[in-house]
C-alpha cells in the first residue's frame, strides 16, 4: 500500500468535493438554458392541484417502533462484531465461544420482545 | 489516473443500467433513449414548491450522489484498480450507505408535500428491515478473509468463491442490497403507480436527473459489492481481471433490476415482520456456520 491513510482520507474529500462541484455546474448550466416561469397553481406539492387540507410536517405514530428499538441493541452489537471478525481466526475457539455466549442472549432478547409483541405493526 | 478510470468506467456502467432498466419496464432496447430522457430532464423547468425546507431539498440529490460515488470508491475492479484501498473498507461501505437513508428522508420532508414525506417516512421502515441483513454478512465474509480491506476480502477468495462458502449470507446480502437500491419489489419509497413518485415526487428537471443519476449509481455500487464479496471479485480464468469484474458487475445488475418485477410489492410491515422473524436469525446462523467452517477448514 503505497497510500498513506491520511492521503487516501484526503482523495475520498476530493471525490466528495468533486461531485459537489459536479451538480452545482451542472445546475449552473440548466439555469444558462431557461430559468423556472413562475405562473399560478405551479408551485402546489402534487396533491391533485390544491393544497393538503393537514400540515405535512407533524408528528407521526412510527408503528415499526418496536422493531426500532431492537434495531438500536443489534446495531450496537455490530459495532464490536466488526474488530472480533478481523481476528477471529487468530482467536480460534475462544472467540467463538465470547461471541457465541454475547449472541445468544442478545438473540433471546429478539425471541423475548417477539413474544412480547414487539414485531409486529403496532 | 485510477480515478479517471474508475469514474469513466462508472459513467458507462450507468448507461447501460438505464438501457436496461428501460428495458425491464417499457420492453424495449433503446440505445439512445437514456440520452434522449437526460437530456429533456435538462431542458425542463426545475420548480420550486411553495413553502420548502429549501436546506434539505436541495442536499438530498446531492448527498443521494456523494454517497454512492463514496461506496464505489472501495469496489476494486482489479489488482491496484481501485480508487482508496482503505484497511477497512468494507466498514467504510456500510457507513457510506447508511446515508442512503438521509438522504431520503431529506428528500422526502424537504418540499413539504403529502407523498414525498409518505415515501421518505416509509424508507425509514424498509431501512430498520434490511440495514442489520446488510451489517451481518459483511461480518461473515470479514471472518474468512481476517481483514476489511476489500482487496483482501477478494483474494482470500481464491480457492472458492464466498457464494458457495456461506451462501445463505449470499442471498441475504442480495435481498438486502435489492432493499437499499429500492429495486421492486421493494420499491416502497417511490412506489409507482401508488405514491405520485413518492419522494420523486416534487423533483422536476435537473434536480430529478441528478436524483436518477444517484440511484443508478447506488445500484452499481450494490453491484459491486456483491461482487466483491460474494463472487471473487475480479477473479476468473483466461480474460483479464478488470473485464471479468466488469462481466460480473453488469449481470449481477441485470438480475437485480430484471428479476424483481415478477414479483409484487413487499407491503413495510411484512417486510419489517420477513426481515426481523426470519431474516436475522438466518443471519445469526450464517454467521455460527462460517465461524465453525473457518475455524475446521482452512480455506
Amino acid at each position: 500500500m503505497e497510500n498513506s491513510a491520511l492521503a487516501q482520507y484526503a482523495i475520498l474529500l476530493g471525490l466528495t468535493l468533486g461531485t459537489v462541484g459536479f451538480v452545482f455546474s451542472l445546475y449552473g448550466l440548466a439555469r444558462t438554458i431557461g430559468r423556472a416561469r413562475l405562473e399560478p397553481g405551479k408551485d402546489v406539492p402534487a396533491t391533485a392541484g390544491t393544497l393538503a387540507r393537514d400540515p405535512v410536517w407533524v408528528r407521526y405514530h412510527a408503528r415499526y417502533y418496536g422493531y426500532a428499538l431492537l434495531f438500536l441493541s443489534f446495531d450496537m452489537e455490530m459495532a464490536f462484531m466488526y474488530p472480533w471478525s478481523v481476528v477471529y481466526r487468530q482467536e480460534g475457539l475462544v472467540a467463538l465461544l465470547d461471541m457465541g455466549v454475547f449472541l445468544a442472549i442478545l438473540f433471546l432478547g429478539l425471541l423475548y420482545g417477539w413474544s412480547q409483541g414487539a414485531l409486529r405493526r403496532q | 489516473m485510477n480515478i479517471v478510470i474508475i469514474l469513466l468506467t462508472l459513467a458507462m456502467g450507468v448507461y447501460f443500467i438505464a438501457i436496461v432498466e428501460g428495458w425491464a419496464v417499457h420492453g424495449r432496447i433503446s440505445l439512445s433513449r437514456p440520452a434522449l430522457s437526460a437530456l429533456a430532464l435538462f431542458g425542463r423547468e426545475s420548480l420550486l414548491v411553495r413553502t420548502p425546507d429549501r436546506l434539505f431539498f436541495e442536499a438530498g440529490p446531492i448527498l443521494l450522489l456523494v454517497v454512492g460515488l463514496l461506496a464505489m470508491a472501495v469496489i476494486p475492479l482489479a489488482p491496484g484498480l481501485i480508487i482508496t484501498d482503505l484497511a477497512t473498507g468494507a466498514l467504510f461501505l456500510n457507513a457510506a450507505l447508511a446515508y442512503v437513508l438521509v438522504a431520503l428522508i431529506m428528500a422526502g420532508w424537504g418540499p413539504n408535500g403529502g407523498y414525498a414525506m409518505i415515501g421518505g417516512w416509509r424508507f425509514l421502515g424498509q431501512f430498520i428491515a434490511y440495514a442489520m441483513l446488510i451489517v451481518m454478512p459483511i461480518t461473515a465474509v470479514a471472518m474468512r478473509a481476517e481483514s476489511l480491506s476489500t482487496t483482501v476480502i477478494v483474494t482470500s477468495q481464491a480457492q472458492l468463491w464466498n457464494v458457495f462458502y456461506q451462501p445463505i449470507g449470499f442471498v441475504l446480502f442480495v435481498l438486502a442490497a435489492m432493499a437499499l437500491a429500492w429495486l421492486p419489489p421493494l420499491d416502497l419509497p417511490n412506489a409507482p403507480g401508488d405514491l405520485a413518485g413518492g419522494f420523486e415526487a416534487e423533483y422536476t428537471g435537473v434536480r430529478l436527473a441528478v436524483l436518477r443519476l444517484a440511484r443508478m449509481v447506488i445500484i452499481l455500487a450494490m453491484a459491486g459489492a456483491i461482487v466483491t464479496f460474494y463472487l471473487g471479485g475480479w477473479l476468473g480464468p483466461w480474460l483479464p481481471g478488470w473485464l471479468w469484474s466488469i462481466i460480473k458487475m453488469l449481470i449481477v445488475t441485470t438480475a437485480m433490476l430484471t428479476t424483481g418485477r415478477l414479483v409484487p410489492r413487499v407491503r413495510e410491515a411484512n417486510l419489517l415482520a420477513a426481515g426481523w422473524k426470519l431474516g436475522i436469525p438466518l443471519a445469526l446462523a450464517n454467521i455460527f456456520l462460517v465461524g465453525v467452517i473457518a475455524l475446521v477448514v482452512d480455506i
